[in-house]
């Protein structure tokens, strides 16, 4: 059976705005959707086994790190609501495919994300009241590994998006009279292994950022011994992070890729952007080691800002690539645009005010935190 | 049948967006009213100078932000989450047209987080006019995101002049959309209130500062008690013709209706009685007691909301079988098999013999052993008829609907499917489809129960 028969005609309604300007948002969306989805993934683990293993300062960064996580994964969760509502836009032909074949596994996702929200209400409930009890510690460490898990089914699901040629497969193995029992996972895709696990190496660099930003810009009134120790903590583990995303990257570049992506993320344009995200860790990393000598509030912004950049280079990538995978099959996002123009430009008005609203909200909290310390 | 259908045994998945849309809307509702009740009353407080009750406001808005941003924001995710597997071809549909409705939601829901947890970190600190203003951003966004959905929900029921001019003003701003957000914004308010009597009855230990939570409380929900009355006329009045025939041909939405009216009426009865005339009266189990009412009579009217729209998910737009209404006389004559996109590959697969020139012929199907026939029959159940319908047993289960029945007797009801009953949709296929149809619903329907005297014979 030809994979490419499985796709679904194209909407009568055309797309709601060009295709540019979904993808846009898509990357964008995503790049903020990164930062905290990174915190919890790899921060949770990280904040565990910190807990166990380190000593007070380390103690310290898990302490805060989890007492922040419940804000992190709500704002995580609403940034992820745009590339997954552009992606619902854009690639409905085969994001609702894919998805739907392994739709138990996707459905957990939902079931997984809220015992895992939980597990870390208990842990940050107990930190507060300080009564880390067993319980309590479950909790956190079942949550680390709820998340781990939820990942991997994300990745299962992205990566089956592009890998039509699997659909049909799977579709056979596990269904009732042509209708699938949704069981399905692209474990088949040798690109999904390597691809999770950059994942995961990615998270563990975000992590290592946030542990300066905490020391260099949140905590106030922490001791000094706990800038120290994040100014030596954060490169090492920045270094780990880098060295898996290298090793997954290499695996998943050189060992996995179709020879149509390779030939495309290796010329024209696309060769720099794929150089770019290859090398933009070690940006990051070099602003770390300078920081060791000494840890400042701005050194922590830019090193924040350039990892940020590490993370939209990687969601750019993604993207290119995620159209060279389904190119292969049909080029689905030439389809028709039927612009809304003015409730376009309405979202956009929004977006903006939005975003000034927040800034005046954020700096409304900054005001009063500067009156209660100079008080 | 533009995409795989997702089987899920006895239940059928569009099930599981109910499963989780109920558990939605109750804390989804709270959020919104439980906003403006903490704006109220936190200014109220300020104004009156009383540190006692802004403790006990304190108190709730850590409880409202537990509650409402872990269980609102998963289940919110969860409800798009389920509808995309469920029924991708309504949410595929909705999306096109109300993308940029939802992106404007998203920016108010990124506001709203952002504000209740400054609004709350912001208790203590110097200046009570900025903490006062986090609780008005909340509340307005929050409230805003119930307006935007409001409009979209309420596109499903009647999209108004949408389906002549596509524009997303006219759908947007459809004819149930303001009954809707009115309805909805009183039950946000009389939603909250319940959860504050809750919370009240459990936290408040003093008695005069329970009494005053309780009173205050009481008021917002009485103005929500009225706003769902107006709301919920409203909605009745600007019904499309089939959901109103809906309402009052189907005998468990009967059963529903009368519900819903008797909840609803106990539900502002005790309202009125207890928390707004007597809160002295309001306790752990009073409150409780109150809460499941007013939730009973909530997911009630949810249910029906949803019911009545059929035989569309989205009112002239999509169809409950997962079809666009100008498909399905092209279907009739093509074939649904082939019309499908996965129900063609599965005949592709196992039955090519019935091929002919890339189509499925359908004249063809007659020719294959009894056996195929019933299989291919199959098919068309799972996409035709599982969004609503499960086989044999199970949730809405064909089989126990068709005891008796023989072949002849099916095949002419699926031949005129939406004759003999106006809110299923009608059957998208060629005869030889409806008769291999027929051979499958024969073999799972049940027999007719013994022990009947329906012809006066002793």
């Amino acid at each position: 059976m030809d994979p490419a028969q499985l796709i679904g005609p194209q909407s009568q309604l055309g797309y709601p705005a060009p295709y540019w300007f979904m993808a846009t948002f898509k990357v964008l969306g995503f790049t903020l959707h990164m930062v905290p989805m990174h915190l919890w993934l790899a921060g949770t683990a990280v904040a565990m086994i910190l807990r166990v293993r380190g000593g007070e300062e380390a103690g310290l960064y898990s302490h805060r790190l989890m007492n922040q996580m419940p804000i992190v994964i709500a704002l995580g969760i609403n940034f992820g609501i745009v590339p997954l509502l552009f992606i619902q836009t854009a690639y409905y032909q085969v994001f609702f495919p894919a998805t739907i074949l392994m739709a138990w596994p996707w459905f957990s996702i939902f079931v997984m994300t809220m015992l895992a929200y939980f597990g870390i209400y208990m842990y940050a409930v107990g930190l507060r009241t300080s009564r880390l009890t067993g319980p309590v510690r479950l909790g956190g460490w079942a949550a680390a590994l709820l998340l781990v898990m939820v990942s991997f089914v994300f990745a299962n699901g992205f990566s089956l998006m592009t890998n039509i040629g699997a659909w049909p497969g799977i579709w056979q193995r596990s269904s009732v009279a042509g209708a699938p029992l949704g069981l399905g996972l692209n474990t088949g895709d040798p690109t999904l292994l390597p691809r999770w696990l950059m994942l995961l190496g990615l998270a563990l660099t975000t992590v290592a950022v946030y542990a300066v930003v905490d020391a260099g810009l949140l905590a106030h009134r922490a001791p000094g011994a706990y800038r120290r120790w994040a100014s030596r903590f954060a490169p090492g583990l920045y270094t780990l992070g880098a060295v898996w995303f290298a090793a997954a990257g290499t695996w998943y570049v050189f060992g996995t890729w179709v020879p149509e992506a390779r030939a495309a993320m290796f010329s024209g344009p696309a060769a720099i952007l794929t150089a770019l995200t290859a090398l933009a860790p070690g940006l990051p990393w070099l602003l770390l080691v300078f920081l060791r000598r000494r840890l400042t509030a701005s050194g922590a912004v830019v090193v924040a800002a350039a990892q940020v950049g590490v993370l939209a280079l990687n969601a750019m990538s993604r993207q290119v690539l995620q159209n060279v995978e389904l190119r292969r099959f049909a080029d689905i996002t030439a389809q028709p645009v039927n612009l809304q123009l003015s409730p376009l430009v309405v979202f956009l008005a929004l977006f903006i005010a939005g975003l000034g609203v927040i800034g005046w909200m954020v700096g409304k909290a900054l005001e009063a935190r500067r009156q209660v310390a100079g008080s | 049948m533009h995409y795989p259908w997702w089987y899920v045994h006895l239940l059928t998945s569009p099930m599981l967006i109910a499963a989780v849309a109920v558990v939605h809307v109750l804390i989804a509702h709270y959020a919104v009213g439980g906003g403006l009740f903490l704006a109220l009353e936190t200014r109220y407080a300020y104004r009156t100078g009383n540190k006692a009750y802004l403790g006990y406001l304190r108190q709730h808005a850590w409880f409202f932000i537990l509650f409402t941003m872990v269980f609102g924001a998963l289940t919110g995710v969860g409800i798009w989450w389920t509808i995309g597997l469920s029924s991708p071809l309504a949410t595929q549909t909705l999306i096109g047209i109300f993308v940029f409705g939802w992106a404007m939601e998203y920016v108010f829901f990124i506001i709203e987080i952002i504000s209740a947890f400054i609004f709350f970190y912001y208790w203590g600190r110097p200046n009570p006019r900025s903490h006062q203003a986090m609780a008005w951003i909340y509340a307005f966004s929050a409230w805003m995101s119930l307006v935007l959905i409001a409009g979209i929900t309420a596109f499903m029921l009647n999209p108004g002049g949408w389906l002549d001019n596509r524009s997303f003003w006219v759908g947007f701003f459809n004819p149930q959309f303001l009954p809707q957000t009115v309805s909805r914004t009183g039950g946000a308010f009389l939603l909250a209130s319940l959860y504050v009597f809750l919370h009240a009855s459990i936290k408040a230990r003093d008695e005069a500062l329970r009494h005053l939570v309780v009173r205050r409380a009481a008021r917002l929900a009485m103005v929500g008690a009225a706003l769902v009355v107006v709301g919920g006329a409203g909605w009745f009045a600007f019904l499309p013709e089939s959901a109103r025939a809906a309402l009052e041909s189907a005998a468990s939405l009967n059963v529903m209706g009368a519900l819903l009216l008797a909840l609803t009426g106990i539900v502002f009865a005790m309202l009125y009685l207890v928390p707004f005339r007597n809160p002295g009266w309001v306790s752990p189990g009073f409150a409780i007691l109150f809460l499941v009412c007013g939730t009973a009579a909530f997911a009630t009217g949810e249910f029906i909301r949803e019911a009545v729209r059929k035989p569309y998910i989205v009112y002239n737009v999509v169809t409950s079988s997962q079809m666009l209404p100008s498909q399905i006389p092209g279907l009739k004559q093509t074939g649904y098999l082939n019309g499908g996109v996965w129900t063609r590959a599965f005949v592709v697969s196992n039955y090519p013999q019935v091929m002919s020139e890339g189509r499925v012929d359908t004249k063809r199907l007659p020719d294959l052993p009894e056996a195929d026939q019933v299989r291919l029959g199959q098919v068309i159940f799972q996409y035709h008829c599982n969004n609503c319908h499960s086989a044999g047993r199970g949730y809405s289960a064909v089989g126990p609907l068709m005891r008796g029945w023989n072949q002849a007797t099916i095949q002419g009801i699926v031949e005129n499917l939406e004759a003999v009953n106006f809110f299923m949709p009608p059957f998208a296929g060629t005869s030889e489809e409806a008769a291999i149809l027929s051979k499958y619903l024969e073999t799972i329907a049940l027999p007719r129960p013994a022990g009947m005297r329906t012809s006066g014979a002793r």
